[in-house]
Parts: structure tokens; C-alpha cells; sequence
């Protein structure tokens, strides 16, 4: 008897190439801005706990900035065409796949990057 | 649309390049400042912190950046098979660009053409028409 979750792969099967796609478009993004924020960090000579929090809450803004601007506009516009994108797990499940890991992933993919630039650019300025 | 992301971009990297400058001067003064005032006066100077304008354009074109960058991201895919179908029937290629105007390497096309394609669903009279059709013409041009 298979599980309820191979039972609903069998039903809505899922494209591997648009889930790779996705969460790569995700990922890039994610690292990019990542040294983009130790740069702001390392300028405003940020120490310890509170550089960290400048992370978080930049890469929390980034993953908002990205639902906004790239998930809501495409779900506007297809539920105008009649597909059922809203049935469940809403909006988000219609280009990943756990909503925990979009919210989350940011936080672990960038973090090597930021504090790579965050110190760099500390000591440039405060040389 | 990439070409607004990339003004917006290089617009935030502008100001943050500025803000680093700016920041940088402000640092170097800073320690100037306190090893004249230690030679002349002896009276040791407080290290301020950084001024508040250079802080807000640090995070103004920090957030800048940010907007470009997303906005120049290329457009996700639908994961569930159903609607990833109904795209590509319904928009072909199109549905299927990166922000450069070119189709994705790994966009394989329909995935029902080889339903449209099958012998056995073939209209063999018709193209039979057809052809006696063109063979006529042919023969009516080589007249």
C-alpha cells in the first residue's frame, strides 16, 4: 500500500527541470545578495550579534522582495485564466515545493558569502 | 524589463560605492583627527560612530540593489506537471524565455507532439487531396 504522498505524486506529478530551475533561480539569487549584504555590513561597521541580525533581516526582506515581485504577479495572472493555482498550499506551491525551505534556505545558502565580505570590507574601511 | 533591472542596479551600486567612500574618508579622518588633537592638546577625542546620512545611503542602496536584482531574476516555472503542460500548450516558446529573449536550453517542447504525430492518427485521404492537388499545380506550371 504506497503513502499518501506517493499517491499524490501519481496523481499531480511534478516537473524535475522546473523544480531544479526554480530553486536555482532562488539560490543565485540568495548568494548574490548574501555578499551584496556583508558590503553594507562591513561599510557600517557592524560587530558580532548585530551583524548577524543585519543578515537575517536583509535576507528575510530579499525573500519577501522576491515573493512579491516574482510569485504574486504570476499567480495573479494565471487565476484570471482559470487554472486552479489556489487550491492547496496557496500560491507558493505552485513553484516550490515546501514552503518552509523558500522562507528558510536563504538563510544557510549565503551566509559563507556575507561573512566573507562582511570582514572584508570591515577591515578596508576601519584600516 | 532587464534593462530597467540593470539601471537600478548599477544606480545602487553607484550609491553604495559612494556610502563606501564616504565611509572610508570618514574612518581616516577620524584617526587624523585623534593623533593631531593627541599631539596638540592631549586631551583624548571620543571615536564617534559613523554619521547617519552615510549609514541611510548604505541602506538605501542596499535595498536598491536588492529591487534590481530580483527584478532581473528569470521568470519561475510551474512544478506541477498538469499546469507546466498547459503553459507550454498555451504559450509555446514564449512561456519559456530568460530575460535575454532566448528559449532555455533545457526546454524540450511539447510534451504531447508525439500524440499529433502518431501513424495511426495520420489523415491519409487528405493527404492524398493534397498531394493530387500539387501534382496538378506542377503539371499546370510546367505548361
Amino acid at each position: 500500500m504506497p503513502s499518501q504522498q506517493e499517491l499524490d505524486l501519481q496523481i499531480s506529478p511534478l516537473v524535475q527541470e522546473s523544480l531544479v530551475h526554480n530553486s536555482r533561480t532562488l539560490h543565485n539569487l540568495q548568494s548574490l545578495t548574501a555578499s551584496l549584504f556583508g558590503v553594507g555590513a562591513g561599510i557600517l561597521g557592524l560587530e558580532s550579534y548585530s551583524g548577524f541580525l543585519f543578515y537575517l533581516l536583509f535576507s528575510l526582506i530579499t525573500t519577501l522582495l522576491f515573493y512579491t515581485l516574482r510569485i504574486a504577479p504570476a499567480s495573479i495572472s494565471s487565476s484570471s485564466s482559470g487554472t486552479g493555482a489556489s487550491n492547496k498550499g496557496g500560491v507558493l506551491a505552485r513553484y516550490f515545493r515546501s514552503p518552509l525551505d523558500f522562507w528558510t534556505a536563504g538563510l544557510t545558502n549565503g551566509l559563507a558569502g556575507f561573512i566573507l565580505t562582511w570582514t572584508l570590507f570591515y577591515g578596508l574601511v576601519r584600516a | 524589463m532587464t534593462l530597467i533591472s540593470k539601471s537600478i542596479t548599477a544606480f545602487g551600486s553607484l550609491l553604495l560605492a559612494h556610502a563606501c567612500y564616504s565611509a572610508q574618508e570618514h574612518s581616516a579622518l577620524q584617526s587624523f583627527r585623534a593623533a593631531t588633537s593627541a599631539a596638540l592638546t592631549s586631551t583624548p577625542t571620543a571615536a564617534t560612530s559613523l554619521p547617519i546620512d552615510i549609514a541611510i545611503e548604505t541602506v538605501v542602496a542596499i535595498l536598491v540593489i536588492l529591487i534590481g536584482l530580483v527584478l532581473g531574476t528569470s521568470p519561475l516555472r510551474p512544478i506541477q506537471w498538469r499546469e507546466w503542460a498547459g503553459k507550454i500548450e498555451r504559450e509555446g516558446e514564449d512561456g519559456f524565455k530568460d530575460n535575454k529573449g532566448q528559449v532555455n536550453r533545457d526546454y524540450m517542447g511539447n510534451p504531447f507532439d508525439f500524440i499529433e504525430g502518431r501513424p495511426n492518427f495520420v489523415d491519409i485521404r487528405k493527404q492524398r487531396k493534397e498531394f493530387a492537388e500539387w501534382v496538378k499545380s506542377q503539371g499546370q506550371q510546367q505548361k
